[in-house]
């Protein structure tokens, strides 16, 4: 059995780690691209980016890029954007932090390994001859994590919310980079920047050769099941770590049902069909519904009856509106001794 | 892959110049002491490049396992690398039976005196061994601990007991902590980075290992089950990650192989406490908290307090929770009840103490006052309620301004002070450098207590890093050392 809290913090770590990968790999490809590109292209090119990562909102904060910089600085050590890179890796190791008794060793080395490469690593020291080696050793950092997750750890509850938390992320990844293709102002969806995005260029040549066209593509990043970025193979491993929590984890069945029908509903080619007539309503409903499957497995890991007896019995007098449990840092409670 | 034994010679040691202290590894004429002769050896190998790739090794090593502990400034912590010495400290192994007999004692003691107030009438304080004034004016004494049974009458489970040598070479107690004292973890790291580092140190010598601490722990809270639970569900209780000793409470999880929970994964319901987990809610047995009195509950203690767990005093009242270390020790660790522990030995093991206090003169006596601030410039004040190093006022060290402010403090509320004679405390030879200097130390051993009590081997040396500076607390800017207690010689 695992605690509701730990859940949550790996649920995280893996949703964080695969956004530190894929961020990484984005923000390679856009700093490689708009090197060939001018003006007007290369904002379009950065504009495209936030798009496809989800982080319009969070750039709005910060105002529209003008230049390869601020790029970088957003996507890689911007700390308000929680979809930075650092943001990315600060998280993930927070997340373990906070179950460090009961995750490999190992895992934890890793990803503190990572963190402590960064404070020596502000923007401002990231010459753009060196970006490469840093996004390049974020990458090799995710993967090496990922192979202590998947060779050290033992296949308990923890390690299902790790892949559930990744494949959550990796879905949500995927279809919005479909969506921001089929809606990019440009008019033009560039097949090989799909399958870049996704590391998927090579798999895809070797399937069906490599003269990749746009519906093709979608098709493959949609339903291969054999693809680890696809949608499909993603909802399976999702819907996998959800059933293998157990018939007790019974609050986490809506999850485990939605994540069955958005499969279902890939295999059955519903997907596929609706985008005929209309592919950008139709992706944006399934990014809802992939964002709702989220929010499903967040309420399934804290049982609303354990929630329930917390308030029920323990709200103070006059404190009615105050939740019996805040997060408060802890500095306090344990003297020094 | 063994490390080479290096095959330099470089004087490290040649300067070594003891500071008027007892020197652990040196005698009084610089000849080495028997207990050390062969690790003094194999430090005279070393030369400075060698002992700084050395120390980068461990830094490094710490660095990578985030071993860390949070010094904290006005409103805010720092995370810093654990300081760690590369030159050990050797306790022989008759040295340490004896050691370990004094500190079972005086362990079996303050437990007589905790079970005694809490459970069985006060009888010491009815015979006159201390003032009742004195405990129901402590702020560790805990009215809401008042009849609360505690398995084995073992109210304190983990007690931290620091020990100086003086200037003679002889133990003495400086302080008992018996809340929540910190610092195993550190001794378990500190000689797993040792035998990463400089395993070819160990080749001469019969170390007693420190791996098996989480056993030992887990077996005496097991033994604080409520009704003799086979298999106790045991949590170690954290305040979280912002902690200063987060690190050690996830070590103690981990090498138990129980959950660290925080008081929001807890909640008490029809007087047990659960765990909140993902498939509902799952009764606890024993609580190790390293969570002060004050935060455990907000129901009976401070209601600001949100990370204790509401209800949790219920529970233990209804029996069907152990907390260990149990409610209300903070009056032993009382600086104004320390001078007493000699006497509690007397009046409940009938034996006399193995381990000497340090000369203490209470400041509520008025004789002892008068005398203790007169010689205030020679001699230590302490605050009785405070803990960690903060507060401590060494007279030799003060400025004549600092000394009559202290003694106005201590005019104005005696109660809250105690004096002490100094005590200069051993030094050891530690890295200075370039070479190896003498710098003061002392040791917190620990000691467990369930259905029976064990001495773990060895403990944490913590060194002042700075000549001549008696401060050893890691807060203050002190360091470790890797402590070895070695094994008895073959017949």
């Amino acid at each position: 059995m695992i605690l509701a809290r730990h859940a949550e913090a790996l649920l995280w770590t893996g949703r964080y780690l695969e956004r530190a990968e894929t961020t990484s790999r984005c923000l390679n490809y856009a700093a490689n691209s708009i090197t060939h590109l001018r003006g007007d292209e290369a904002r379009a090119e950065g504009e495209l980016m936030v798009r496809t990562l989800g982080l319009q909102e969070e750039l709005e904060a910060v105002g529209p890029l003008e230049s390869q910089p601020q790029l970088v600085a957003f996507l890689l050590s911007d700390t308000d954007n929680p979809g930075s890179v650092v943001s990315a890796v600060i998280a993930v190791r927070e997340n373990l932090r906070s179950v460090r008794d009961r995750i490999p060793i190992e895992l934890w080395e890793e990803a503190n390994g990572l963190y402590l490469r960064f404070p020596f690593l502000g923007h401002a020291n990231v010459a753009p001859a060196g970006l490469h080696e840093v996004l390049l050793m974020v990458r090799r950092a995710c993967l090496a994590i990922s192979g202590v997750l998947n060779e050290g750890m033992r296949r308990d509850e923890g390690h299902a919310f790790v892949v559930v938390g990744r494949m959550l992320e990796r879905s949500i990844f995927t279809v919005g980079l479909l969506e921001a293709s089929h809606s990019d102002a440009r008019g033009v969806m560039d097949a090989t920047r799909m399958l870049r995005l996704t590391s998927s260029l090579q798999a895809y040549h070797r399937q069906h050769g490599n003269a990749p066209d746009p519906d093709g593509v979608v098709r493959y990043l949609l339903h291969a099941p054999d693809l680890p970025r696809s949608v499909l193979s993603c909802l399976s491993r999702a819907e996998e770590g959800l059933t293998g929590l157990g018939v007790n984890a019974a609050p986490l069945d809506r999850a485990r049902r939605k994540a069955a029908l958005l499969r279902a509903r890939l295999e059955l080619g519903e997907v596929e069909e609706a985008m005929t007539s209309a592919p950008v309503a139709t992706l944006q409903d399934f990014a809802a519904q992939l964002a709702g499957l989220a929010s499903d497995v967040h309420a399934g890991i804290v049982p609303p009856l354990a929630m329930a007896t917390v308030q029920a019995q323990y709200v103070r007098p006059g404190h009615a509106d105050e939740p019996a449990h805040e997060g408060e840092p802890g500095h306090a409670g344990e003297r020094a001794q | 892959m063994v490390d080479p034994v290096p095959e330099t010679r470089s004087g490290l040691l040649d300067r070594y110049q003891p500071v008027g202290a007892f020197d652990e590894a040196f005698d009084d004429d610089g000849s080495v002491r028997d207990t050390y002769s062969r690790i003094v050896e194999r430090f005279r190998e070393l030369d400075v490049d060698e002992i700084k790739r050395l120390e980068k090794l461990v830094a490094d090593e710490f660095r990578r396992q985030g071993i860390t502990f949070t010094v904290y400034s006005e409103d805010e912590g720092t995370e810093r690398i654990w300081p760690m010495d590369l030159f050990p400290r050797l306790i022989a192994a008759a040295e340490w039976e004896e050691l370990a007999r004094g500190l079972s004692q005086r362990v079996a003691a303050m437990n007589c005196f905790l079970a005694d107030l809490y459970n069985g009438g006060g009888q010491a304080i009815a015979d006159g061994v201390l003032p009742r004034w004195l405990v129901m004016s402590s702020q560790g004494f805990e009215r809401n601990a008042m009849g609360i049974a505690v398995p084995h009458s073992a109210h304190c489970n983990v007690a931290g007991i620091d020990v100086v040598r003086d200037a003679d070479g002889r133990y003495r107690v400086l302080e008992d902590n018996l809340r929540s004292p910190s610092g195993i973890s550190y001794v378990v790291e500190n000689r797993a980075a040792m035998a990463k580092a400089c395993s070819w140190l160990f080749y001469d010598h019969a170390v007693q290992p420190t791996e098996q601490y989480g056993q030992m722990l887990r077996s005496t809270l097991e033994s604080m089950a409520p009704g003799g639970e086979d298999d106790p569900h045991i949590v170690v209780l954290t305040p979280g990650i912002f902690n200063s000793a987060y690190f050690e409470h996830a070590f103690l999880a981990r090498s138990m192989g129980v959950e660290l929970v925080e008081g929001r994964d807890l909640v008490v319901d029809g007087h047990s406490v659960y765990t909140r987990t993902i498939e509902g809610l799952v009764k606890v047995d024993v609580i190790y908290r390293r969570i002060d009195d004050d935060f455990l509950d907000p129901v009976a203690f401070r209601p600001d307090s949100t990370l204790g767990v509401p209800g949790l005093l219920s529970a233990l009242r209804a029996g069907t929770v152990a907390v260990c270390n149990a409610l209300g020790n903070g009056v032993v660790d009382d600086k104004g009840v320390y001078p007493y522990v000699p006497e509690l030995i007397r009046y409940y093991l009938g034996s006399e103490p193995i381990i000497d206090n340090v000369t203490t003169y209470m400041m509520w006596d008025p004789d002892q006052r008068r005398e203790a601030l007169d010689r205030l410039d020679e001699l230590v004040a302490k605050p009785v309620g405070e803990s960690g190093g903060y507060g401590v006022l060494i007279g030799p060290h003060a400025t004549e301004q600092q000394l009559d402010e202290a003694r106005a403090t201590i005019e104005a509320e005696p109660r809250d002070w105690i004096v002490q004679e100094l005590v200069q405390l051993s030094t050891l030879p530690s890295v200075a450098d370039d070479r190896l200097e003498p710098r003061h130390l002392d040791l917190r051993p620990f000691v467990l207590t369930g259905e029976r009590t064990q001495v773990f081997p060895g403990g944490l040396t913590r060194v002042a890093m700075r000549r001549g500076s008696l401060i050893v607390n890691s807060s203050q800017g002190g360091g470790s050392k890797d402590t070895w207690v070695l094994a008895p010689e073959a017949p």
